[in-house]
């Protein structure tokens, strides 16, 4: 178990009427190197939980783990902590505040106190690591570039603090279909090259569906359903009960299955359920 | 420092009676309790008013702990003029004379007289803001304004930006918080360091802060001009306020303690 929570329970402003349990009682864990996807509708306390992992929030009851320990929640230990665990925030391209992409990347490396030379080496790297050439885009001005190459920027602003995992909430949140689909590509590269163990808070399946190892239910702050991602994706009356779609071609598949079609209907990506249906075809 | 805060005053959802007066009388009241308040000139008076107001605290079921984080920083400043009464206000009998310094007996009673006023001054208008929602507030106060069309001033528009400045307090709140948790995950520091350096570190936050408010400005005028929104067009209202029997109630006995007071005071 590398990174997770054991009963994890979240109370914001207790004691006032505004008091709202946003978590109740989640335990889950990562293994190192696994890349998961934590899905929910909005309000169903994704963030909450995420921001605990890097001890952003800490728990009302319960615990957060990484490597085994118990996160204590102590200046020193934080401090190490955010260095190995990256949160990348909804929306990141909001926290922009620099003149130059160099210096908007160059923020954490900076806050570690790094020299002058390895701050750049860093930023370079992890604008490489997104997929933006250093050369073109180190000198430009962070709000004039496209919301894709925004959404981009900001990750290599984490992935500058060269974390050990890589947390994101909502990451292609108002991306179009196109952005969605690169950057999730780009986030299994990351998982696959560099190992770095990933979390993905969204609501959205479709591009999750494919790629993720394990896949974590929230409904309500809690967790309703874990497991594999095929596991997940074959209790489709479950998962509308929660209030959360299929991915298109996944209810495609459904609704060959339900017309007596010999379908798996597990199936998340355009090549897969190409191949299924010819193979339907052949045998008709 | 990341825990989420209310500001002092913010309306606290509820069902008391005082939660649901119209706000037009609710106003109305609290001006006539500040009257009342100024022209008291016993302290038993304002002992009075003190209790009237604890017991409404109570009973509009405020949340102590929230109370009494929400008053420290009056308390402060009712010690300042309590102190600034006590050393500069002359008259009475001199108590403590230290060197050319004296404490004399007008001063303590003065200041005891301001800092009770400043307290129930406090705790009548929480009374309002808490039981009452910013919006139907701006409402009640360009009841007010109105009469002062006459003389050109904008009442509508007046509570308009009134009503958008109030709504848009705690969102900016929450703004500042996720940016200030967003930044501190890129590893920001906004807790050590001299003053200078704090303030320095303030730019990840301050910059985003604004640049979204901005983008929130230009989108609700947006919005507001595809709705129809013109300047001093006439509007009506989905909710008109009511008034009932308890509102006229509440106002007459405000009235009657304000005549009673006066009379006898004079």
């Amino acid at each position: 178990m590398f990174i997770g929570t054991e009963n994890l329970t979240h109370v914001y402003m207790p004691g006032t009427s505004y008091a709202a349990g946003a978590l109740q009682d989640v335990s889950f864990s990562l293994e190192r190197g696994e890349f998961a996807v934590i899905i929910g509708p909005s309000g169903s306390g994704k963030s909450t939980l995420v921001q605990h992992l890097n001890g952003l929030l800490k728990p009302t009851a319960g615990r957060v783990f990484f490597k085994g320990r118990t996160v204590c929640f102590g200046k020193q230990e934080m401090i190490r902590l955010r260095r190995q665990v990256g949160l990348v925030f909804q929306m990141p391209e909001e926290q922009f505040f620099s003149d130059t992409v160099y210096d908007e990347v160059a923020f954490a490396p900076r806050n570690l106190g790094l020299s002058a030379a390895d701050e750049s080496t860093r930023v370079e790297e992890a604008l490489e690591q997104v997929g933006l050439k250093a050369r073109l885009y180190r000198d430009r001005h962070p709000f004039q570039l496209s919301a894709g190459q925004k959404r981009l920027v900001a990750i290599a602003s984490v992935l500058s603090l060269k974390p050990e995992v890589l947390i994101l909430d909502e990451p292609t949140a108002a991306l179009d279909f196109a952005g969605r689909h690169s950057l999730f590509n780009l986030l299994a590269d990351l998982n696959r090259n560099l190992g770095i163990t990933i979390l993905v808070a969204t609501h959205h399946l479709d591009e999750a569906a494919s790629l993720a190892d394990s896949v974590f239910v929230l409904k309500d702050g809690r967790l309703v359903l874990a497991g594999l991602a095929t596991d997940i994706f074959r209790q489709r009356e479950q998962l509308r009960k929660i209030g959360l779609a299929l991915p298109p071609i996944t209810e495609i598949m459904y609704g060959l299955a339900d017309r007596g079609l010999p379908v798996d209907p597990a199936v998340f990506t355009l090549s897969d359920a190409r191949r299924v249906i010819n193979t339907l075809k052949r045998r008709h | 420092m990341m825990k989420r805060s209310i500001t002092l005053g913010q309306y606290l959802p509820g069902e008391s009676l005082i939660h649901r007066m119209n706000p037009r009388f609710k106003i109305l009241s609290l001006l006539m309790v500040m009257g009342l308040l100024f022209s008291l000139k016993t302290l038993g008076g304002l002992l009075i008013l003190l209790t009237l107001a604890f017991s409404l605290i109570v009973y509009i079921r405020v949340p102590l702990s929230y109370l009494i984080r929400g008053l420290r920083p009056i308390l402060y400043i009712s010690l300042f003029a309590l102190l600034i009464h006590i050393f500069f206000t002359r008259g009475g009998v001199v108590l403590i004379r230290i060197g050319s310094v004296t404490i004399e007996s007008a001063g303590v009673t003065e200041g005891l007289f301001i800092v009770t006023r400043l307290i129930i001054l406090v705790l009548f208008t929480l009374l309002v803001t808490l039981t009452t929602t910013p919006l139907s507030l701006t409402y009640g106060m360009e009841f007010f304004l109105k009469p002062l069309k006459i003389l050109g001033l904008p009442a509508a528009e007046i509570a308009m930006i009134m009503a958008i400045a109030l709504r848009f307090i705690p969102t900016l709140m929450e703004e500042s918080h996720r940016l200030m948790r967003a930044q501190v995950a890129r590893g920001a520091d906004f807790e050590t360091g001299s003053i200078f350096r704090k303030a320095k570190n303030l730019v990840p936050l301050i910059v985003p802060l604004f640049v979204g408010a901005f983008r929130r400005a230009d989108d609700l005028a947006l919005a507001m001009e595809a709705r129809g929104y013109r300047i001093g067009a006439i509007r009506t209202r989905m909710y008109e306020d009511v008034i009932a029997t308890r509102d006229w109630a509440v106002f007459i006995i405000t009235l009657i303690l304000l005549l009673a007071v006066l009379i006898l005071e004079l």
